[in-house]
């Protein structure tokens, strides 16, 4: 494919990237909006309690106040997932963590609105809270959602494939406990909302943060019981979103809610600990992996247990532990494997959706253990993986289709880049390489809501003066959406790139979109692009043909002119453009996608979560240096090779990956959030440690293009699945520095100096020991 | 955050005459006070903005000694020549503090003087009044030792312990008069009231003598390489005479509710650095400091790692 200045595989700054960059971007904080009140949120001090009383009446009396609103203004629960909808924007009855919505005041100012909630009382009767996942899955506990036993959301249970058999068969079967702690987004941009209610029309406008737009469109028409035609929802520029926003979020309904009953407009900006509370990220997980080999490192089987903590909803929860499971498999070539997972819920922030979403734990527990296997069968841990590579195309044990693979070529990759052959094993002491691999889907391939709809639908407009507009639903949340469906458009047209603008995410001018997650939009959305733009090219090259009185087989489109190829005469794009209106006006083509059924995922309970139609494959190494006295590990270098099937645009990609390699370094050495009595301890980013730019290792990117065969140009999604290898990588690099397996993330300087000193006190106790006991002849 | 009103006086004198007990605080860089105000953990009517005051700027290399204005920026402590020449380890030390953004504007005297550190203080109100206050703020229980009666938040600037080992003297003014004294009697094992200031005082200037034949090391462990607060940080300032180490000042942070110099090393003095010497180093920094679970990262970690930071310095220094 031949990449021109715009197309697809130039390298473009983002479509959008000017005003970000020179600071006129307009967040949703940021709107103009003089006359808005002022929303403030009153957030429950209990982890878990009866609501006796929510007595607003003084704060109502407060001058200054205009509404307040309170679970009694809604009774509709609402969530991601048809089947798991149970919470509400504002507590009814129960409050099951510290900081979840009970009321909230809009009112003339902040410092009225603030003075208000202080005068809220809130009455309830204590429950016994549970902020592990072991204690809220005891047989004694009170059950936090009546009808899910053992405080349990989803148990699965399943096994593909001949477990028992495949352990028996293995010369080396090792079985281990890792942890991960809690870990959070941390979007730049704090939760915001900006809602408009006109009393006269009955209309509420909703601009907010959101990844989903459409998902929040369904729930305000839900929750405030409105006809969804009188709503409309809008993103506007978005300071990240990382699965936080995959969902719809309390404050999103609360400011809807607000804005109806103050008959006006009310803003509702989070504060960046209300945003933590807000939380929705990956849960803390404990996981007993079980893993057996040959001696010749061919895998045998698998089997897993994970405990997540899901907090106190269920949002994505169900989807989250059936990842976990699912995606052990279209990795490796893993011939059996038996999962049991279990989402328990507790008194915590609700857990939810985060890059990599279900599969980063299983990833780290699964390669981590690996690793060590290679290390104890004395093999090479990339030749380990070189040995249980798939062949594409090719279905795996759980009923997952694999279309295009370029593993084998991100290990060269990654390997060659390290100088892993000349340099792994003999690198001073405290210093260490690891590797770990890693995928994810492109998109899942079905739908949260089957509404037999195509997944994805673009509008492209074309009027008189040859603008060029792409209408798409899909939300550009930074990860360049929008960039990739022009360079698409100017792929398939050929026209110049000033020729293109995006409409992107408001409900009233483009196509619905079921949102920017589980990396669907590259793929879906951009295959919709080129099915519309094809649409276009089509209805031009039949108004050239017309105009030059020809057939279109003899119309060659050039881009910015189609040229008759017998006649040899050319019309300008703008002149086929003004002959293509002719009689019927503005052009506006429709494009689609659909992923085919036969893509849909194993027809097993809870089958279609990890299917897609393309996974990327992504080999990372990783080299650290660890501090013996102070357990600190210091990235030196990464190295990360992606197969994303196709990069549309390469710098966009690289982007990407890098963005993939520091989000996964977080998690692996210094993210976590603690609570203390279900308290958010951590709600600020000086206590949440994201990676400053001080702790950023050069990345080397290496972009592999395996051509898959359905994807937009053969493109896959190029962001989430880079991720889920950091933690593997890091963790082996640090066992290889130090000599130890370190199973708890993050491997902070406290738990890695823990380790070593438990190390030191086993030596000197063995020591002892050796020393108290004469040695025996022969004994070494 | 409440509405404040600030003054901006011309002079020392005219901002110590500004100040009223109780509803008046100095201001200079904010990056400690502001966000401690916006959480309403530290309250104040007005605000004195002494980041005006010619007289607390400057940097000058004296016969004996470096005279810093308590009103230079960590910015500024970092880039200069003075500095870099006579005490490069305080340049060190500063590059070290949170990061740049905040060491533009982030002072010297600020940087000596911020407030102690707790999770259960540095947090908004809503938090703090969920878990029902704590006896720094507005309530009279110790979370972090529920059954004392003292404070236990935790002393975590960068500069106090570079200082203490430069042996530095601190100017003060305040409405009885000028004072200079060792910087060690600015401070008190109180997490509540860890500085010993009478009411309207202001940092003036801080005086380090430059001594020949001294080498210094600071080097503290946090988990981020910027931004982050240390969890132990020691300093160390030596003086080598052929095999033997002929003075030696170690001063720590991070552990306690106070920047300390380690006591009782005079013994240490005029010995080599053996495995006697490393153990009685040890037993004095483990003995002078107390770790609490006023930080997130364990008590135990902080101290063992306090006590082996204090080893590998004074090594590296010895050479």
């Amino acid at each position: 494919m031949k990449a021109n200045r715009s197309g697809a595989g130039a390298r473009r700054p983002l479509i959008d990237g000017v005003e970000k960059v020179t600071g006129t971007a307009q967040y949703t904080a940021d709107l103009p909006a003089p006359n808005a009140l002022v929303g403030r949120i009153f957030r429950s001090p209990y982890a878990h309690a009866e609501i006796v009383l929510v007595d607003t009446a003084e704060a109502a009396a407060l001058p200054g106040v205009v509404a307040i609103v309170t679970g009694q203004d809604c009774d509709k629960p609402y969530g991601i997932l048809p089947i798991s909808q149970n919470e509400f924007p504002l507590a009814r009855e129960r409050i099951r963590y510290r900081g979840e919505p009970v009321a909230a005041v809009a009112a003339v100012d902040a410092e009225t609105a603030e003075r208000a909630l202080k005068l809220i009382r809130l009455k309830v009767v204590e429950r016994p809270a549970y902020f592990a996942a072991a204690d809220a899955r005891r047989e004694d506990a009170v059950l936090l959602h009546d009808n899910k036993r053992g405080n349990l959301e989803r148990e699965v249970h399943n096994e593909f494939g001949d477990v028992a058999a495949g352990f028996a068969r293995a010369d080396l079967v090792r079985e281990q406990t890792f942890r991960c702690a809690e870990v959070t987004h941390a979007h730049m941009e704090p939760h915001a909302a900006l809602a408009c209610y006109e009393p006269e029309r009955g209309h509420l406008t909703l601009h907010s943060v959101t990844q989903v737009p459409y998902y929040v469109h369904l729930s305000l028409a839900r929750c405030l019981d409105m006809d969804p035609s009188c709503i409309r929802v809008v993103k506007p520029f978005i300071g990240g979103g990382f699965g936080a926003r995959t969902e719809t979020l309390n404050f999103e309904i609360v400011c809807g809610m607000l804005a109806r009953a103050a008959r006006g407009t009310v803003r509702l900006d989070l504060t960046r600990e209300e945003t933590f509370l807000t939380h929705r990220g990956r849960p803390e997980s404990d996981i007993r992996m079980k893993i057996g080999m040959t001696r010749e490192g061919r895998l045998t089987a698998c089997e897993m247990e994970m405990v997540m903590r899901g907090g106190a909803y269920g949002g994505y929860g169900i989807v989250t532990i059936l990842y976990a499971g699912a995606l052990l498999n279209g990795l490796y070539d893993l011939p059996a494997v038996k999962y049991d997972g279990y989402r328990v819920y507790t008194n915590t922030p609700p857990c939810g959706a985060m890059r990599g979403h279900g599969t980063v734990n299983s990833r780290f527990a699964f390669d981590a253990l690996m690793g060590e296997m290679a290390t104890e069968l004395g093999l090479d841990p990339i030749e380990v993986r070189r040995r249980n590579l798939l062949k594409a195309p090719t279905e795996t044990i759980n009923g997952l289709r694999v279309t295009s693979y370029g593993l084998p070529e991100a290990l060269d990759w990654v390997e060659r880049a390290s100088g892993w052959r000349s340099r792994y094993g003999r690198l001073p002491k405290g210093r260490g390489l690891g590797i770990a691999c890693s995928h994810f889907v492109s998109g899942s391939a079905k739908p949260v809501h089957w509404s037999g709809e195509p997944h994805a639908t673009v509008i492209l407009k074309l009027d008189w003066d040859g603008g060029i507009v792409i209408l798409t639903g899909a939300s550009e949340i930074g990860q360049g959406s929008s960039t990739v469906m022009a360079q698409c458009v100017a792929e398939v047209l050929g026209v110049d790139w000033e020729r293109i603008r995006v409409v992107a995410s408001d409900s009233l001018v483009t196509p619905k979109d079921n949102g920017s997650y589980s990396s669907r939009v590259t793929y879906m959305v951009g295959n919709a692009t080129i099915d519309a733009a094809q649409n276009l090219k089509k209805l031009l090259i039949e108004a050239a043909a017309r105009k030059l009185k020809t057939t279109p087989e003899d119309i060659e489109c050039l881009g910015e002119a189609y040229r008759s190829i017998a006649g040899g005469q050319t019309l300008s794009f703008n002149e086929t453009t003004v002959e293509a209106l002719v009689g019927t006006g503005t052009l506006t083509v429709k494009g689609n996608f659909t992923c085919p059924e036969d893509f849909q995922g194993g027809k097993h309970r809870g089958g279609a979560v990890g299917s897609t139609m393309g996974f990327s494959y992504a080999a990372t190494v990783v080299e650290v240096s660890v501090d013996e006295v102070t357990g600190l590990v210091k990235v030196e270098r990464a190295w990360c090779a992606l197969d994303c099937g196709y990069a549309i645009n390469p710098l966009s990609v690289e982007g990407q990956i890098q963005g993939a390699v520091w989000m996964g370094l977080g998690q692996a050495i210094c993210e976590e959030t603690r609570y203390e009595n279900g308290l958010h301890t951590a709600a600020n980013f000086l206590d949440y440690r994201v990676p400053t730019i001080a702790e950023s290792p050069p990345i080397e990117v290496g972009i592999i293009e395996s051509l898959d065969p359905n994807g937009p140009f053969g493109a896959k999604e190029a962001s989430e699945g880079p991720l889920s290898s950091l933690p593997a990588a890091l963790a082996d690099a640090v066992r290889n520095a130090t000599g130890l397996a370190l199973r708890e993330l993050p491997l902070t300087p406290e738990r890695v100096a823990g380790a070593l000193e438990a190390r030191e006190r086993e030596q000197r106790a063995a020591a002892r020991k050796s020393a108290r006991q004469p040695a025996t002849e022969g004994a070494a | 955050m409440q509405d404040l009103a600030i003054h901006r006086p011309q002079t020392v004198a005219q901002a110590i005459a500004l100040h009223r007990t109780g509803a008046s605080r100095y201001l200079a860089g904010g990056t400690d006070l502001v966000p401690n105000l916006r959480r309403n953990i530290q309250k104040a009517q007005t605000l004195i903005d002494i980041s005006g005051l010619a007289e607390l700027r400057g940097i000058r290399a004296e016969s004996q000694s470096l005279r810093i204005g308590a009103g230079v920026t960590l910015e500024a402590l970092c880039a200069s020549d003075a500095v870099r020449a006579h005490a490069p380890l305080l340049a060190e030390a500063a590059a070290l503090v949170a990061g740049p953004t905040h060491r533009v504007s982030a002072t010297v005297g600020g940087n000596l003087m911020q407030d102690t550190r707790c999770y259960f203080y540095n947090q908004g109100d809503w938090w703090r009044t969920a878990n029902a206050f704590c006896m720094k703020c507005d309530g009279d229980t110790c979370r972090v030792a529920p059954k004392s009666e003292r404070c236990y938040a935790c002393y975590c600037g960068d500069l106090a312990p570079v200082l203490l080992a430069l042996d530095a003297q601190v100017d003060i003014a305040g409405p009885t008069g000028a004072r200079r004294e060792p910087l060690a009697a600015l401070f008190a094992d109180d997490g509540m009231r860890h500085l010993k200031l009478a009411p309207g005082d202001l940092l003036v200037a801080i005086d380090v003598p430059v001594q020949a034949g001294w080498t210094a090391a600071y080097e503290k462990v946090r988990i981020r390489g910027a931004v982050d607060f240390p969890l132990a940080g020691i300093a160390v300032a030596l003086k080598r005479d052929g095999e033997r180490i002929a003075a030696l000042r170690v001063a720590c942070t991070g552990v306690n509710s106070y920047p300390g110099l380690v006591p009782g090393l005079d013994a240490l003095v005029g010995r080599k650095p053996d495995d006697a010497f490393h153990a009685a180093l040890d037993k004095a920094v483990r003995k002078e400091i107390q770790p609490m679970a006023s930080i997130l990262t364990a008590a135990g970690y902080r101290r063992r790692v306090a006590v082996s930071l204090a080893r590998r310095l004074v090594e590296r220094l010895y050479g």
